[in-house]
């Protein structure tokens, strides 16, 4: 493949480093979470992370050298082959906590429905490119991305992970919505939800049911289900402004969190860096959104504008939806705060995404070929 | 890639940037929302959380004291601590509490035990906090658990020490019993300090010196982590034992009491005459304390309460009782120091006594003839002390009573005293708003009527006429020691006053009380010792009034609750007496016949232990000077 000047003199700095430096906290972080939790020395979760985002970095590279109009070109391929992953956990799929959610590959274990965030992304992107409406879209033109969300959706509520679910959800009307639907077909959209809101109670399994009962008032059961949410809680808010200090966070470090290496990771960062810590944290995060805004605003064409957009999105409702559970303003939900949390999949395809997001910026000045 | 791509149309990305904006400002919003909540949350409320946190991985774990010990006066252990084993269960280690009480079971099973806990109608509460499951479990149990905790996950053995009442019913009035603390009691003033969940005592000695026997509770400060598994120990306080009491009881002796007492209800007290420290005390019939250790059971409890004859009640110092003859020497006293009587003046008893148109009956119907003050006491002439009774009137024989000691309490260190009666005219107004009548004071002279008298305070009224006239105390603790032995409070003897008897007709009184045991003709023999150095008087306590003549005299053939009390109080020896028995046999019948072998029998036991002991020390100084002249 023939890399073209303007893109190495345009080369993208900004955004690794952002990506790079919240990965870096992620990396203490984790180190400090799994401090008292594992005995073995040899690979504990934050030597994992190491190799998991060497992974991740070349893949970024991989995926900021080739041209991203190719991925867009074989999007429904892409999009394809993930729902073949998400089928294959069904037939294949290993089961923890109750739940069906990943794939061993080769001695690694892979969450299809973290991919599925990202390829979704792109699938869309092929379709609004290709089907432009000039008024907005209508109901009916939105019947294919729907269907588009719907498959990887309601194949992943069965594993079930409803959190991943309803992300997929939020993440296409963040994207339909942002590139225009017609007024009416707004109302039709908004009513409906509201209709099926009810219906969403019925399927949702006990547990689900009673984390959103226990988060609508945590103390009706402190030592139930409402127990995470305030450990949670009680880790964040005895952090103070100045946190408890590296290792020194006693909530975790005494294991009265929970899933604190995964969906909790954020209470035990702001435990030990308290407000201060935190605030620098979201501002990072914020930042990095922004910025991929920026290159979404500053790209050449709509694919890369949607890629660069869907990524950023895709981005801030993680981020948004982790903290805000994890400080009781959201129902325990099981997503992942996007690079801080100890797992690989969703670490890898955070990587690419950015690594696409670098790749429509520094292809912002080349004329297609 | 796309046919109208380089046709710039709505699509183009220009047209974005409004909506570029209104996402940047979503995202700002959203922002301010998670930066506000850790605000609230780490700024705000950020103190308080920290002191949850603070709470939830430190524990303070109560370290109950050892309580203390009591001791007799032969430094012989009356009650122990002993430690009890309870079987809880922590439901968020068990996970599966039935999976794991059905393991429990299989390994009693193995070994011939059976699960006594009840797993359905456990409460689980909190998943962290233990759940019991057994209580106060046998060896056999813990060892089975001890040795499986492997396979028995979330299972834990708790130890709590408890008392162990060495000689079980037989101090148990003296002694009392423990329970845990009632809300009405931690509501008291005295109770200040104590808190929810305090082992108490709850009568007798335990209850009176609680405050010396409980000891000081310790704590531990430790960490815990989410399971609650101890971690470290933060800081640790040790509890403080409590205090051993030493009391003035003869542990033997009070056993000797306990088998010579053979009927259904009454009480024996020993006193020693020249301090008042009592040496035996025992009612009849009586508990097992350590049956309140863990807590009474429901049925335990409704045996003691609806048994007729009140097995809690301490008769010693709660039963009162008309002191029938054994309240003639008190006539006596009044007589003599009022100077109503030589020890000469003689009566005529033909079986009789008539006030007005009332006639007052002679225990013996055909009378005793010409009888003076020895013999009357000898042989306890009923006629002969109406005749002093009604020269002397009612209120004068009240003061000498009180003066002996009676119609008050003692303020025995022990809980529940009652006070007695001594009626008197004023007395008699007030309750049933009559006045006096003297034919009640025919009665009153020969201890009927009205008058009502512990046991307690008749020991001591004789105690004081034993010893020369000092009215003691009654005492039942020595001395408080710690646990290592250092006295921290001596209990001496205490005067509470002097019989208004001179020395000269008390020594007339002691003889006539020798003779009673002594002497042919005396009511007493029962206590005939070789050494014929014994004094006692006897007394029949009437339950209702004497029968009419020709009533029914065969005593078998009265129903039990109306059978005559009978009593025996001796001391001895006559001169420098050291030792003094009070019996008292509920509807026991003739004093001399019924309460006086048992007397005798206590008697015999105190002077043979006496020889015992002596002969003891004798061996035990012997050997030392054996051992010191062969060093090896």
């Amino acid at each position: 493949m023939k890399i073209d000047r303007r893109v190495v003199l345009n080369f993208e700095w900004v955004l690794p480093i952002f990506v790079l430096s919240i990965c870096a906290i992620g990396l203490v972080n984790l180190y400090s979470a799994g401090h008292n939790l594992h005995n073995s020395i040899i690979n504990p979760p934050y030597m994992k992370q190491i190799y998991w985002i060497m992974l991740g970095t070349g893949l970024m590279i991989l995926a900021f050298s080739v041209d991203y109009h190719v991925f867009v070109r074989y999007g429904y391929l892409i999009y394809g082959f993930s729902i073949l992953l998400l089928l294959a956990v069904f037939l294949y799929g290993h089961i923890t906590n109750g739940s069906q959610r990943w794939l061993v590959v080769l001695g690694f274990s892979f969450q299809p429905s973290e991919l599925v965030k990202l390829t979704m992304i792109i699938a869309l992107t092929k379709f609004i490119d290709e089907h432009k409406a000039q008024d907005g879209y209508t109901l009916g033109s939105l019947l294919i991305p729907f269907c588009i969300v719907l498959i990887p959706s309601l194949l992943i509520l069965k594993q079930p992970d409803l959190g991943t679910a309803l992300f997929l959800m939020i993440l296409f009307f963040s994207i339909v919505l942002f590139v225009g639907v017609r007024k009416q077909t707004l109302a039709v959209l908004a009513g409906t939800g509201i209709f099926l809101l009810p219906l969403l109670w019925i399927f949702m399994k006990d547990y689900q049911k009673e984390r959103l009962l226990t988060f609508l008032n945590p103390e009706l059961d402190p030592l139930g289900s409402g127990y995470h949410i305030i450990q949670s809680m009680i880790a964040v808010g005895s952090g103070g402004i100045t946190g408890k200090g590296f290792l020194k966070g006693t909530q975790s470090q005494l294991k009265f969190l929970p899933e604190q290496q995964t969906d909790f990771v954020f209470s035990v960062f702001a435990e030990e860096w308290g407000f201060l810590g935190g605030m620098i944290l979201i501002v990072l995060f914020i930042a990095l959104i922004l910025w991929g805004f920026r290159i979404g605003r500053r790209a050449r064409d709509l694919p890369g504008l949607l890629i660069a957009y869907g990524a950023s999105i895709s981005i801030f409702w993680a981020m948004f939806i982790n903290i805000g559970m994890v400080l009781g303003l959201l129902p325990v939900v099981g997503i992942p705060l996007p690079f801080l949390s100890y797992g690989g999949s969703s670490l890898v395809v955070l990587m690419i995404s950015a690594g696409l997001m670098m790749n429509v910026s520094m292809r912002r000045f080349v004329l297609q070929s | 890639m796309s046919k109208n791509h380089s046709k710039l149309d709505k699509y183009a990305p220009s047209d974005f940037r409004t909506r570029f904006r209104i996402a940047g400002l979503v995202i700002l919003a959203a922002f301010s929302i998670l930066v506000f909540r850790l605000w609230q949350l780490q700024i705000l409320s950020g103190s308080d959380l920290r002191q949850r946190s603070e709470n939830n991985r430190i524990r303070v774990h109560e370290i109950k004291p050892l309580r203390g010990l009591i001791i007799d006066s032969f430094r012989n252990i009356l009650v122990d601590n002993h430690p009890s084993f309870d079987i809880s269960i922590i439901p968020e280690e068990a996970r599966n509490i039935k999976a794991v009480t059905e393991s429990l079971k299989r390994l009693y099973a193995d070994k011939n035990l059976s699960f006594s806990g009840n797993v359905d109608a456990l409460c689980v509460k909190k998943p962290f906090a233990a759940v019991k499951l057994e209580n106060d479990v046998m060896w056999d149990k813990v060892a089975i658990v001890e040795t499986n905790l492997a396979d028995l996950p979330g299972i834990v053995v708790d130890v709590i020490p408890v008392r162990k009442y060495m000689k079980g019913p037989l101090t148990a009035h003296v002694l009392g019993y423990v329970g845990e603390i009632s809300t009405p009691e931690l509501l008291k003033k005295s109770y200040n300090g104590y808190r929810s969940d305090d082992i108490v005592g709850k009568s007798g000695v335990e209850q009176r010196f609680d405050q010396y026997l409980k000891g000081k509770s310790g704590g531990e400060q430790i960490e815990v982590n989410v399971t609650g598994r101890k971690l470290k120990i933060l800081n640790r306080m040790e509890a403080v034992p409590g205090s051993n009491v030493v009391l003035t009881i003869d542990s033997e002796l009070q056993e000797a009491c306990w088998e010579a007492f053979d009927k259904k209800a009454g009480s024996i007290i020993v006193m020693n005459p020249n301090d008042g420290s009592l040496v035996a005390m025992m009612s009849k019939p009586s508990f097992n304390p350590n049956l309140f250790n863990r807590g009474i059971s429901a049925g335990d409890w409704e045996d003691l309460f609806t048994n007729e004859l009140s097995p809690l009640q301490n008769r010693a110092v709660q039963g009162q009782y008309p002191p029938g003859s054994t309240f003639k020497l008190i006539i006596a006293a009044a007589a003599l120091e009022e100077g109503l009587i030589k020890p000469g003046t003689s009566f005529f008893c033909n079986g009789t006594f008539r006030l007005g148109n009332h006639t007052y009956r002679c225990w013996k119907k055909s009378g005793h003839g010409e009888i003076g003050l020895h013999q009357a006491i000898v042989q306890s002439c009923d006629v002969y002390f109406y005749n002093l009774g009604a020269q002397i009137g009612i209120e004068t024989l009240a003061e000498y009573a009180r003066n002996f000691g009676l119609g008050k309490k003692t303020e025995i260190e022990l809980t529940g005293e009652r006070g007695g009666l001594v009626p008197s005219g004023q007395w008699k107004l007030k309750r049933f708003n009559e006045p006096w009548q003297k034919g009640e004071t025919i009665s009153f002279s020969i201890g009927q009527g009205f008058i009502l008298i512990t046991p307690l305070q008749l020991i001591r009224a004789y105690c004081a006429i034993a010893n020369g006239g000092t009215l003691y105390t009654p005492r039942i603790i020595q001395r408080i020691e710690s646990p290592s032995g250092e006295v921290i409070k001596e209990f001496g003897p205490i005067v509470d006053g002097t019989l208004p008897v001179s020395e000269k007709n008390l020594t007339l009184l002691k003889e006539a009380l020798w003779g009673v045991v002594n002497e042919p003709r005396g009511t007493g023999k029962a206590l005939l010792r070789e050494e014929r150095d014994v004094c006692g008087k006897t007394g029949t306590a009437q339950v209702i009034g004497l029968p009419e003549e020709g009533a029914e005299e065969d005593e078998e053939k009265i129903p039990y609750k109306f059978r005559d009390h009978a009593l025996f109080v001796c001391f001895a020896p006559k001169e420098e007496p050291e030792i003094a028995i009070g019996v008292i046999v509920e509807h026991g019948g003739h004093g001399g016949s019924a309460a006086g072998p048992i007397a005798r029998k206590v008697l015999d036991r105190y002077f043979e232990l006496k020889k015992k002991r002596n002969s003891g020390e004798d061996l035990i100084q012997a050997h030392k000077k054996e051992t010191s002249q062969n060093p090896i």
